[in-house]
């Protein structure tokens, strides 16, 4: 109990204090603590728990496979990426790259034009500016995946330079050189398929916003209409529609508004038909066609819904989310909330 | 007036003038308004825990998205198909992820009293092993230790997107019949939600990530939005501490629109040139 319960729950309430009042006092030390290292151990903690969530899809995906239960057949799969990764990442580093130094007398140009050559670089002077210019031995800009790649490079500057040498990136430094295996990886199976699965979610808005926009009761008409009027606002053709086209939908609105209040539809037809009609002979009289209002433009409309309503309904959930946040951290700091320490 | 109130107020003037003091020397400068709104809000939510604790009856409108949980854990019982629990992307550093394991235990509960069967796929290890100690806990409360086992909380991947691909996997595959998505998530919460409801689940959601939530609107029955997803431990436990601090966290609520209300009437008088006093120069 002590181990499980007590002891952990010290620490959290005494981190979480220091945590929490450590902005406001004035000590190096404690500042340092609250604004570094504590974000820095919690990183170095994740990085080393992710051996056991990775031992554990390990576990699964091999039981899977002796077990041969349902569908093994993708945990073979799984399985191999698994070790593909590890082997780019643990085993094979691949970003090698060529040093040379000591090129021999009169041959920094056939030196640099087989260097320009293989980097695609069309100034070969460039190459010979950098050499001249170079104190230590001079890297070639070009990572190659394999040591037999690098080797062809060796053998056309061999005759040319005395000092050449085949080295490769650190280790840690060698997953984000381009080049590597671990970055080919990367570049070429995890980031496709990544975009991919986030290509999905157009097809997914389309199919979630066909069952929103049904129209149901008002709240769903309003969130139709605003969505129409956003989705046009949007794009070229909103600022194109002319603002008696606009009046008519305004008018439109309004009707459908107050249907519910008039119960004479002839009246209702009566009152619309009128209202359209007045406003674009006013319009048309005031010079609405040469100096449309800014009302009356899609565009318009659809920056104020969203610098207004949109806003404000947003920073209101902010605002909710974050008192809840609050409240939350507090149960916790002061202990009063367990439940994560399994601890009802 | 009551003396608890007395009491509270003068224990947060004791605490700002002891700040005030010591400003510049043991306390940093400049941080007076946020040190004070801390010291108000902790003591109102505590306020009101200790007026819970103190046997005063709370009361609490009813959330539908809490009542289903139970209710969808049945469902799943009754078509003999199992609950999957997603407690988001992210890590345990998230008060969202936290607020969903908590909400995790109280499901695992329901799982166990109905024999259904549970599976917790993480995107983090600590998440896993947070996790498995709730189940766990929850089982042995529920006197059902003999249907837990580690690997009902079993962790997929780090990856959002392939992290998605695994969920989607499983709920492609095993259909469970409740899906439950309480925690953090980003842009992968609509590909959950439409799988889910592409299998026809029941599916609650809660998330503290505005710009998702009106996706788990959209596809999910029941939604947890805001606040009532950071309530529902406490909602849920019935405790009377639990309880009260969601009446403070309310007060709290209160005193903020109070304060915004007059910082708009202050400010619009101050611009009109009514009084000389610039409201905004407190922020």
């Amino acid at each position: 109990m002590l181990l499980k319960r007590h002891i952990p729950l010290m620490i959290l309430i005494g981190v979480g204090l220091l945590t929490l009042f450590g902005h406001f006092i004035n000590n190096e030390g404690i500042q340092n603590f609250v604004n570094n290292d504590a974000t820095q151990w919690f990183d170095i903690i994740a990085s080393f728990a992710i051996f056991l969530g990775a031992l554990n899809m390990l576990k699964i995906q091999l039981m899977k496979i002796i077990k041969k239960q349902k569908n093994w057949q993708y945990s073979i799969l799984a399985v191999i990426g698994f070790a593909f990764a590890i082997f780019a990442g643990f085993f094979y580093r691949g970003a090698n790259f060529i040093t040379l130094s000591d090129v021999k007398d009169g041959q920094l140009a056939v030196v640099s034009a087989i260097i320009a050559e293989e980097i695609n670089e069309s100034n070969p002077h460039l190459i010979q500016t950098k050499l001249e210019a170079s104190q230590t031995a001079f890297e070639i800009d070009k990572i190659y995946m394999t040591s037999e790649s690098a080797k062809s490079v060796i053998e056309k500057l061999h005759p040319y330079v005395d000092t050449i040498e085949l080295k490769s990136k650190p280790w840690g430094a060698h997953v984000q050189t381009k080049g590597s295996l671990f970055y080919w990886m990367f570049i070429n199976i995890i980031t496709p398929l990544g975009a991919t699965m986030f290509a999905l979610l157009a097809f997914f808005v389309a199919s979630a916003s066909y069952r929103a926009f049904r129209i149901r009761n008002f709240e769903a008409t309003l969130l139709l209409v605003a969505g129409i009027i956003l989705m046009l606002g949007r794009v070229p053709i909103g600022g194109l529609i002319p603002w008696w086209a606009v009046s008519i939908i305004l008018m439109f609105g309004i009707s459908a508004i107050s249907a519910p209040f008039i119960k004479e539809r002839s009246l209702l037809l009566g009152l619309t038909s009128g209202g359209i009609i007045i406003i674009i002979i006013c319009g048309t009289f005031m010079g609405w066609n040469q100096h449309p209002p800014e009302l009356l433009s899609i565009p318009v409309i659809q920056d104020w819904i969203f610098a207004y309503p949109t806003m404000a309904g947003s920073r209101a959930l902010m605002i909710g989310i974050a008192l809840g946040i609050v409240a939350t951290s507090f149960r916790i700091i002061i202990g009063l909330d367990k439940s994560f320490l399994g601890d009802k | 007036m009551n003396n608890k109130v007395v009491i509270w107020s003068v224990l947060f003037l004791g605490v700002m003038g002891l700040y005030i003091l010591g400003e510049g020397t043991i306390f940093v400068e400049g941080a007076r308004l946020l040190f004070a709104s801390i010291i108000l809000v902790s003591i109102t939510i505590y306020y009101y825990i200790d007026r819970a604790s103190s046997g005063e009856d709370i009361y609490l409108r009813k959330i539908p998205g809490l009542q289903a949980l139970e209710e969808a854990v049945g469902r799943a019982t009754e078509m003999g198909k199992s609950v999957l629990f997603v407690p988001g992307i992210m890590d345990l550093d998230q008060v969202e992820t936290v607020t969903g394991l908590n909400l995790l235990g109280h499901v695992a509960e329901y799982t166990a009293q109905y024999e259904t069967s549970l599976n917790v796929p993480v995107s983090r290890s600590i998440v896993m092993e947070a996790g498995r100690e709730i189940c766990k806990e929850s089982y042995l409360k529920s006197g059902r230790p003999d249907l837990y086992y580690d690997d009902m909380v079993h962790y997929i991947s780090d990856e959002q997107f392939a992290y998605a691909a695994g969920v989607n996997g499983i709920m492609e595959r095993e259909k469970p019949a409740a899906c439950f998505y309480l925690g953090k998530f980003y842009a992968e919460s609509l590909i959950l939600a439409e799988t889910g409801n592409s299998i026809g689940a029941i599916q609650i959601a809660g998330t503290g990530s505005p710009s998702q939530i009106p996706f788990f609107v959209t596809a999910c029955d029941y939604t947890l939005i805001g606040e009532e997803f950071f309530t529902a431990s406490a909602y849920l436990s019935n405790k009377p501490e639990l309880v009260g601090s969601i009446k403070g966290q309310d007060i709290v609520k209160l005193l903020v629109m109070i304060a915004m209300v007059l910082t708009v009437v202050f400010n619009g008088l101050y611009q009109a040139g009514w009084i000389a006093f610039d409201i905004l120069s407190l922020f």
